[in-house]
C-alpha cells in the first residue's frame, strides 16, 4: 500500500497527463459521429447562438455580393421554369398535381459556421429536422456541389464539406460521361481530385465535371467543377485536377436536396446485391 | 492570490475571444491556421504545480474544441503542450535559474529566452495538431509545412502580444 502511495505520489504528473490525454482520445475517436454523441450535442447548442451572431454580421458585409448571387440564381430558375412550361403544355396531367413525377425536393438554408482550413471541414446550417431535413440529404451551393447532411437537431444541420478528407463523391466528365471517384486531397480549398478514370478517355482542361445519380444523395448533372490539370501516373488511371466552381470560402445560401424516392432506390439496389 | 487568478482569468478570456473571433477566421490558402491561445499555457507562472498546469491545459484545450467542433483534437495538442512545458523550461533555464514568483515573461527572461521557450513549445503544439487532425501519414511532408508555416505565424502573433503586453 505504502509502495502504491509512493508510487502515485513519485508520478503523479504522467499518471493526471495519461488520464487527461486518455479523456481527449476518447473524445477524439468518437469525434467523426461526434454529432450523434450527446455531450457535443448539448455543448455545442450553447455555442450556437454566439455563432449565429457572428454569421448575422459577416453576412451583413457581404450583402452585395449576396443579392448578386440571388439574382443569377433567380435569373437561371425563371429560365429553367419557362423552358420547362413550355414542355407541360405538350403533356395532358392535370395540373393541381404538383408531385407528378417529383423526385427531388429543395429547400433553402442560410450557412452559419464554416471553415476551409482545415483537414476535415464540416459547415453549420440554420434548418434541422423541424423543417424536414434528415441526414443523408445534398447541399448544394447556387448550381454547384457543397456538401452532404452528416448530422442534425431540431433546428440545425451540420453538413460534410466536400473540402474533407473523408468525402467520397461519384463524379462524370460531362462530354465523355465516363465516371469515376471523386475526393480532396486537403492542398486548398479551390481544388479536387477525380480519379478512376481510364487512361484511354480522351480528356481536356476545361471539361465540365459533374455528378452522377448512383448515389442517390445528389441528383444528376449538378456541376462540381473544370478540368484544371490533370496527369497520367504509372498505373491505368488518370489523376484529374477538378477546379471546383463553388467558392467555399464565400457559402452563405445554400440549397437542400432530398431524394424523394431515395429509398425506394436503395430497397431496390440492397434486394439485388 | 485572488488577484493573479483575475489576472489569468483575463488573459485567458481574451485570448479564447481573440482565437475564436479573429485567428480561427484567417484563412491564407489552407496552410497557415495559427493557434494563439497556446500562449495562455506559455505565460502560466513558473512555479504552477504540474497537476493544475495539465488540468488548465486540458481546459483550455476543451474550451477550443467546443468552439471549433473538433473534440479531443485541441485538447490532446494542450494537454500535451502542457506536460512538456515543466521539461522545457528546466531544459532552457537562464544560468542562475528562475526567480521565485514571476512568470515566464519577456520582459524578465529576455527576448532570445522567449523566443526559444515560446518555439519549442508551440512546435510540439502545433506538430501534434495537425498530425492529429490529418490522422494519416501520407502527405507527410506537406502536413510538415503546415505545422511549420502555422508555427511561424503562431510565434509571431505570441511575440506581438507579449510586446503589447508589455508596453502595458
Amino acid at each position: 500500500m505504502r509502495n502504491l502511495l509512493n508510487f502515485l505520489a513519485k508520478y503523479n504528473n504522467l499518471i493526471i497527463f495519461l488520464v487527461l490525454e486518455g479523456i481527449a482520445f476518447y473524445l477524439l475517436s468518437t469525434g467523426n459521429n461526434y454529432h450523434n454523441t450527446k455531450v457535443v450535442k448539448g455543448i455545442r447548442g450553447t455555442t450556437r447562438g454566439l455563432e449565429q451572431k457572428i454569421s448575422n454580421t459577416r453576412s451583413y458585409f457581404r450583402l452585395r455580393d449576396i443579392n448578386q448571387e440571388l439574382a443569377s440564381e433567380n435569373n437561371s430558375l425563371k429560365n429553367t421554369i419557362s423552358r420547362l412550361m413550355k414542355k407541360e403544355d405538350l403533356l395532358f396531367f392535370s395540373v393541381s398535381d404538383t408531385i407528378f413525377n417529383q423526385q427531388y425536393k429543395y429547400s433553402s438554408a442560410e450557412v452559419i459556421d464554416n471553415s476551409v482550413n482545415r483537414q476535415k471541414n464540416f459547415f453549420t446550417i440554420n434548418k434541422g429536422r423541424k423543417q424536414g431535413l434528415s441526414a443523408d440529404m445534398a447541399v448544394i451551393s447556387g448550381e454547384s456541389v457543397a456538401g452532404v447532411i452528416v448530422g442534425y437537431s431540431d433546428n440545425f444541420s451540420i453538413v460534410m464539406s466536400l473540402l474533407n478528407l473523408d468525402f467520397r463523391l461519384s463524379a462524370r466528365i460531362r462530354s465523355n460521361g465516363y465516371f469515376g471517384s471523386l475526393s480532396w486531397d486537403g492542398i486548398d480549398y479551390k481544388n479536387v481530385i477525380l480519379s478512376e478514370i481510364p487512361r484511354h478517355v480522351p480528356v481536356s482542361l476545361g471539361d465540365t465535371v459533374e455528378t452522377t445519380g448512383y448515389s442517390a444523395i445528389f441528383p444528376e448533372g449538378i456541376m462540381i467543377g473544370v478540368v484544371s490539370d490533370f496527369e497520367k501516373p504509372g498505373g491505368d488511371f488518370y489523376t484529374i485536377k477538378v477546379a471546383l466552381k463553388t467558392d467555399f470560402r464565400k457559402l452563405h445560401f445554400v440549397n437542400v436536396i432530398g431524394n424523394m424516392k431515395k429509398t425506394e432506390q436503395i430497397e431496390l439496389e440492397n434486394s439485388f446485391q | 492570490m485572488i488577484n493573479s487568478i483575475l489576472r489569468y482569468g483575463l488573459i485567458f478570456f481574451l485570448l479564447i475571444l481573440l482565437q475564436i473571433l479573429l485567428f480561427n477566421n484567417i484563412e491564407f490558402s489552407g496552410y497557415v491556421n495559427p493557434y494563439v491561445y497556446i500562449m495562455f499555457i506559455l505565460l502560466l507562472p513558473v512555479e504552477i504545480p504540474s497537476w493544475l498546469l495539465l488540468i488548465l491545459s486540458f481546459f483550455t484545450g476543451l474550451v477550443i474544441d467546443i468552439f471549433c467542433g473538433s473534440p479531443g483534437m485541441h485538447t490532446s495538442a494542450t494537454v500535451l503542450a502542457g506536460f512538456v512545458r515543466p521539461y522545457v523550461l528546466r531544459l532552457i533555464s537562464p544560468r542562475d535559474g528562475y526567480e521565485p514568483g514571476t512568470d515566464p515573461s519577456m520582459m524578465i527572461y529576455g527576448f532570445r529566452w522567449f523566443l526559444f521557450y515560446t518555439l519549442i513549445i508551440v512546435f510540439i503544439h502545433h506538430f501534434t495538431l495537425f498530425y492529429l487532425e490529418v490522422f494519416r501519414f501520407t502527405d507527410f511532408f506537406l502536413t510538415l509545412l503546415r505545422v511549420i508555416l502555422s508555427s511561424l505565424f503562431s510565434i509571431a502573433f505570441i511575440l506581438l502580444l507579449e510586446y503589447a503586453r508589455r508596453g502595458k
